[in-house]
């Protein structure tokens, strides 16, 4: 019997608005906990699943020195097979059109594993099985479209010309970086020679390829370790685990970020869930008195709670899988494996939260209800209504847990619950402080301010948390706005007018000649050559440095650079370097190295300090004599590491320069490319777009939890209005029996939200301000400059955004003729 | 209905005291009450606004315990009863009407009338309930919901919903104060009237000395005990009662 009670009783309260307001928190949550988790876990098996089935190799030795053929024929007497590829990136040219591109040479006997697909053809849905074979390169899709070409064209290639043969179907060991990079080229090794493009001191990785048995593998591994220089290393296949874990730090980062909006989701539905039941005491303490047990009143209003948490779970469910297959259309571009899964960890995860969010933030007020005593009906019912302190216990524990959670490191969880504590404890603080502050202001001004700051003041706790979701909100609207807008743009305008915007690099020392030519042909004024050795460091003071940071051989030694350094050898310091310890070199100099500052910090380098190096398998010493600050924002080359001449001038070197051109001169740099074609031309303007795309990627992940953190805050207003709902009845109820009019009371009310808005605006561009500062400055290196635009767009949009949300929901309550409002109140 | 040679005990109060905590302290609102109330009997609690006799009331039906004294209701100790004990009271034998009528807004008419009958599990709540309906004139009412009726006609519901279980003893606590003296009057004659027909005791709490003397017995109220010489009426009855216990 109780069941068709508490379903009637259910059904209508639903025309309330608590339980739909607990109803959408719960699904937001378990919404945003599912896709959030789902899109990060399938981009993570798509690219698992490339790695796990397509490999080329068992075993890959990665080199940047040319392939020693003793490591081909060591590997054949053990019985292992061999491949060869080289990879380097170059211009390739069709017509009018150029496109840097990452070439990959390989041979016959490539792929020693997976499996190689090329089409005939423009798709890569159809088209008859290609073959690789000398005189023809095979491209990805996209590259046909940007050099506007077809199969059958001819492209060139350094000085080589090649027939475009079809696409790239599947290319069984391409890099798994998630950000696209330049558009892939197969061609046959034996083509390489005459593209020229391979000169001494050009950065090419020469890869050799094995497949066998285990056994041999080892064997092959042990034979040729004695033979391995530092050039070469065994590359590491299982990128699995790595990309593995980079996308669990991503999916944690994206939860933790997300969890700001689950919380205050979870909030709005303790609220509503007091009203609930503060709206109900009544009822239970009528249905106590006429004979229900509190474990039946329980069972009764629980019941409600069930019902509620039910529906947004499954909708939550469903709703999160539906994005995670949405997000396709967006991923995709960027990932074309991205294959939306369904697995069974998201909506574990989801569930798990609403739980927490249910039992932890809303149960316990309906929990209470049943406890009212059946007394009660002889009392009067309170308007107002409060969390209690254990309300707020429960919500801080649940907001820890699911930190923990999310974050799966204790230390972590507790760590960032200290710092949300903090960082709500400022706000409140702050927000008092401005309420307090805007009295005497608000003293000169008309009634409807001052009964809107009255309204504000009574109401500061509910007040403030309202300021702290809004002030979120709105940062990360802001923040994502001058990220795209801005910052780049400023950083574009920071560089100094005519600074170089164009490289050239892998010039040979041939071709210097040809470039100056046609840089004084042109009028253009170049920067000095730089000459560019390749080289790793290995050793300081004779102390061997670890050549990679890897998490298990945590030993004594420093750890070195990791990758190959581009080193220069100069007479004359460059221009927009500083000396700031040490001396340049002069005449006596003797094997000397000066060191970029910050390089100099992370390898802990002193004056004096003696390095090792190992330039193209020869082991060269250098002593640090000064340590240089350079201005990475003037864009010209720069180098960690700059030699004295003497040691590095007898190594085969290719050099570098830049010059500033004008936009719209894509023509000469064209002509420029054809005439040295293995030369490489890379444009300031395409490094922008690049850092601009990875922008855009992170805008799209930023919008996501933006639109979360949007709706949690207006759920917040919705429910902490609708708890005020009674509280303001009777007020207006009042003060129109006093005599005001309606206009007077619409203003006030818009006021007291507009004042709201303008505080919560104005603590986001605060926030916002710092971080673009220390983005600025750190990040991007720029002076320290203002954003004006945001000290009115902050508050702006505080004021707009909660001034209509508080509108909607009070406006019924204002258009309530006063007859009306007086009697349904004097009658409560 | 039975009639009664030698009247049959339904209450019977000793010496009952209520304190409640204030901030100041502790604060006696009831002292020294005792009382025997017969089977089938009316009774009238008269007493000025804030005199304690809702708060005996509530002691009377098992809503609240006394922080002193016995309470027997048919023979069984209302103090001794745990909160369920006495709800599980509440539900078989006692009905309630209100001043403020305490019907849930959210249930109609007759839902509210059969709401009693249901909680305790009774599947033919709801002919009993449009029955009452009836009986109290609001047959055509009975899909409306409280604020679609008038105060009266909630009132009407409110006693058709306190009669649903058959209850033994009826309380009412000042039914027609917050109507006009037309409806009152009428709530009040309803009230009589099926008291007597269905034989149930009635406590009446009442500020109106008029509608006190419908009952057969009045006690009278002031700052938290009886005022014993007013009413010869009641010190009688205490005597009777004193015999039988
Ligand atoms: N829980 C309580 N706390 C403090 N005072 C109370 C409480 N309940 C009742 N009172 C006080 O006790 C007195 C008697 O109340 P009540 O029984 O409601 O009187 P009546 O029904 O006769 O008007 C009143 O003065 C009331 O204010
Ligand atoms: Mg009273």
């Amino acid at each position: 019997m109780w069941a068709s009670i508490a379903g009637r009783l259910f059904w209508r309260e639903l025309k309330r608005g608590e339980l739909w307001v607990i109803a959408f928190a719960l699904f937001l949550a378990v919404g945003s906990v599912v896709s959030l988790s789902g899109i990060t876990q399938s981009v993570k098996s798509a690219l698992q699943q490339r790695s796990a089935q397509f490999t080329a190799a068992d075993r890959v030795l990665g080199s940047s020195q040319p392939f020693d053929d003793a490591y081909f024929s060591v590997a054949s007497e053990l019985g292992v097979a061999t491949a060869r590829q080289m990879q380097f990136d170059s211009m390739l040219f069709a017509g009018e059109q150029m496109q840097l591109a990452t070439i990959k040479a390989v041979n016959d006997s490539y792929p020693l594993r997976g499996e190689l697909v090329l089409h005939r053809s423009a798709s890569i849905t159809s088209g008859s099985p290609g073959q690789l074979a000398p005189g023809e390169v095979w491209f990805e899709a996209r590259l046909l479209d940007l050099l506007q070409v077809k199969p059958g064209d001819t492209v060139e290639l350094g000085e080589a010309r090649l027939v475009v043969a079809g696409v790239i179907v599947n290319e069984p060991d391409a890099p798994l970086s998630v950000f696209g990079g330049s558009p892939r080229v197969i061609m046959h090794l034996a083509d390489v020679a005459a593209t020229s493009i391979v000169q001494p001191g050009s950065r090419i990785s020469y890869r050799y390829l094995f497949a066998g048995t285990a056994s041999a593998l080892d064997a092959l591994t042990d034979a040729l370790k004695p033979r391995l220089t530092v050039h070469q290393r065994w590359r590491n296949l299982d990128r699995e685990s790595a990309i593995g874990s980079a996308l669990e730090r991503a999916e944690r980062f994206l939860l933790l970020a997300g969890l700001l909006g689950i919380v205050l989701a979870a909030c709005a539905a303790a609220v509503a869930a007091s009203r609930y039941s503060q709206r109900h005491t009544q009822a239970v303490a009528i249905i106590k008195a006429l004979g229900a047990t509190t474990a039946k009143a329980r069972l009764l209003y629980s019941s409600h709670l069930l019902l509620v948490v039910l529906f947004s779970l499954v909708l939550g469910l469903m709703g999160g899988q539906l994005a995670i297959f949405a997000a396709e259309l967006g991923i995709g571009n960027y990932i074309s494996d991205y294959r939306p899964e369904f697995s069974f960890r998201p909506l574990l995860l989801g569930t798990l939260t609403c739980i927490i969010c249910a039992l932890l933030f809303a149960a316990r007020p309906l929990w209470q209800l049943a406890k009212t005593p059946a007394i009660e009906v002889l009392k009067q019912p309170a308007a107002v209504m409060n969390l209690d302190k254990w309300q707020m216990l429960f919500g801080a524990a649940a907001i820890w847990g699911l930190m923990w959670l999310f974050s799966g490191e204790l230390l972590i969880s507790v760590g960032l619950f200290l710092l949300c504590a903090l960082f709500a404890a400022i706000l409140l603080g702050f927000a008092a402080v401005m309420v307090k502050l805007a009295r005497p202001v608000a003293a000169g001004q008309s009634s409807a301010g001052r009964l809107a700051l009255a309204n504000l003041r009574r109401r500061l706790w509910p007040n403030s948390f309202q300021l702290i979701t809004f002030s979120l909100a709105i940062f990360l609207t802001l923040l994502l706005y001058f990220l795209r807008a801005e910052l780049i743009g400023q950083w574009q305008q920071q560089i100094p007018e005519g600074a170089p915007n164009h490289f050239l690099v892998n010039v040979s020392a041939e071709q210097r000649a040809k470039v100056t030519a046609f840089t004084e042909a042109n009028n253009l004024q170049p920067e000095p050559f730089y000459p560019v050795v390749r080289g790793r460091l290995l050793s300081i003071n004779s102390e061997q440095l670890q050549q990679e940071a890897t998490k298990e051989d945590r030993s004594e030694q420093r750890v070195g650079v990791g990758r190959e350094l581009n080193l220069t050898w100069l007479a004359q310091i460059p221009a927009n370097n500083k000396i700031i310890e040490g001396q340049w070199f002069n005449d006596a100099t003797n094997a000397e190295v000066s060191v970029e500052q910050e390089i100099a910090e992370r390898l802990q380098l002193t004056l004096g300090d003696k390095l090792d190096f190992s330039i193209g398998g020869q082991q060269v010493k250098a002593t640090v004599t000064s340590i240089r600050q350079v201005d990475w924002n003037s864009l010209q080359p720069n180098f960690y590491m700059i030699l004295s001449p003497d040691v590095l001038a007898t190594f085969p070197a290719t050099y570098i320069t830049a010059f500033y051109l004008e936009q719209g001169s894509g023509n000469l740099i064209n002509q420029l490319a054809r005439q040295m074609p293995t030369v490489t031309v890379l444009s300031v303007d395409a490094i922008i777009n690049q850092v601009n795309d990875i922008i855009a990627q992170v805008t799209i992940a930023l919008s996501f939890i933006l639109i979360i953190i949007a709706l949690a805050a207006a759920l917040v207003l919705v429910a902490q209005v609708q708890a005020t709902l009674e509280q303001r009845e009777q007020e207006l109820a009042i003060l129109r029996t006093l005599g005001a009019k309606y206009v007077f009371l619409r203003n006030a009310l818009l006021l007291e939200f507009a004042f709201l808005g303008a505080l919560a605006g104005l603590f986001a561009t605060v926030l916002a301000e710092l971080l673009l500062i220390v983005l600025q400055q750190r990040v991007f290196d720029m002076p320290f400059q203002f954003h004006f635009a945001l000290w009115w767009m902050g508050p702006v949009i505080g004021v707009v955004s909660v001034s209509l949300l508080g509108w909607w929901q009070l406006r019924r309550l204002l258009q309530i003729p006063g007859a009306i409002l007086i009697r349904r109140v004097i009658q409560s | 209905m039975r009639m009664n040679k030698t009247p049959e005990l339904h209450i019977k109060a000793i010496n009952l005291a209520k304190r409640v905590k204030v901030p100041e302290g502790s604060l006696t609102i009831l002292h020294d009450i005792s009382l025997t109330i017969n089977r089938g009997e009316t009774v009238a609690i008269v007493g000025a606004s804030g005199s304690g006799k809702s708060t005996l009331l509530s002691l009377l039906a098992g809503l609240d315990t006394p922080s002193d004294g016995e309470i027997h209701m048919a023979g069984k100790p209302l103090h001794q009863m745990s909160e369920d004990e006495r709800a599980g009271v509440r539900a078989r034998d006692v009905g309630f009407v209100f001043q403020s009528f305490l019907l849930l807004p959210s249930l109609t008419a007759l839902e509210n009338v059969t709401l009693p009958a249901e909680l305790s599990g009774d599947r033919k709540a709801r002919e009993r309930g449009l029955a009452l309906l009836e009986q109290v004139g609001l047959t055509a009412r009975a899909d409306f919901y409280p604020s679609q009726l008038s105060g009266g006609e909630q009132q009407r519901v409110a006693i058709a919903r306190a009669f649903i279980t058959k209850p033994a003893i009826l309380f009412a606590d000042e039914p027609s104060a917050n109507l006009d003296a037309v409806t009152g009057q009428m709530i009040e004659d309803l009230l009589f009237e099926l008291n007597d027909s269905q034989g149930t005791t009635l406590v009446l709490v009442t500020h109106n000395a008029e509608l006190a003397k419908r009952c057969q017995r009045q006690y009278q109220m002031r700052s938290g005990s009886f005022v014993p010489a007013d009413t010869a009426t009641a010190v009688a009855a205490t005597e009777v009662a004193a015999n039988v216990g």
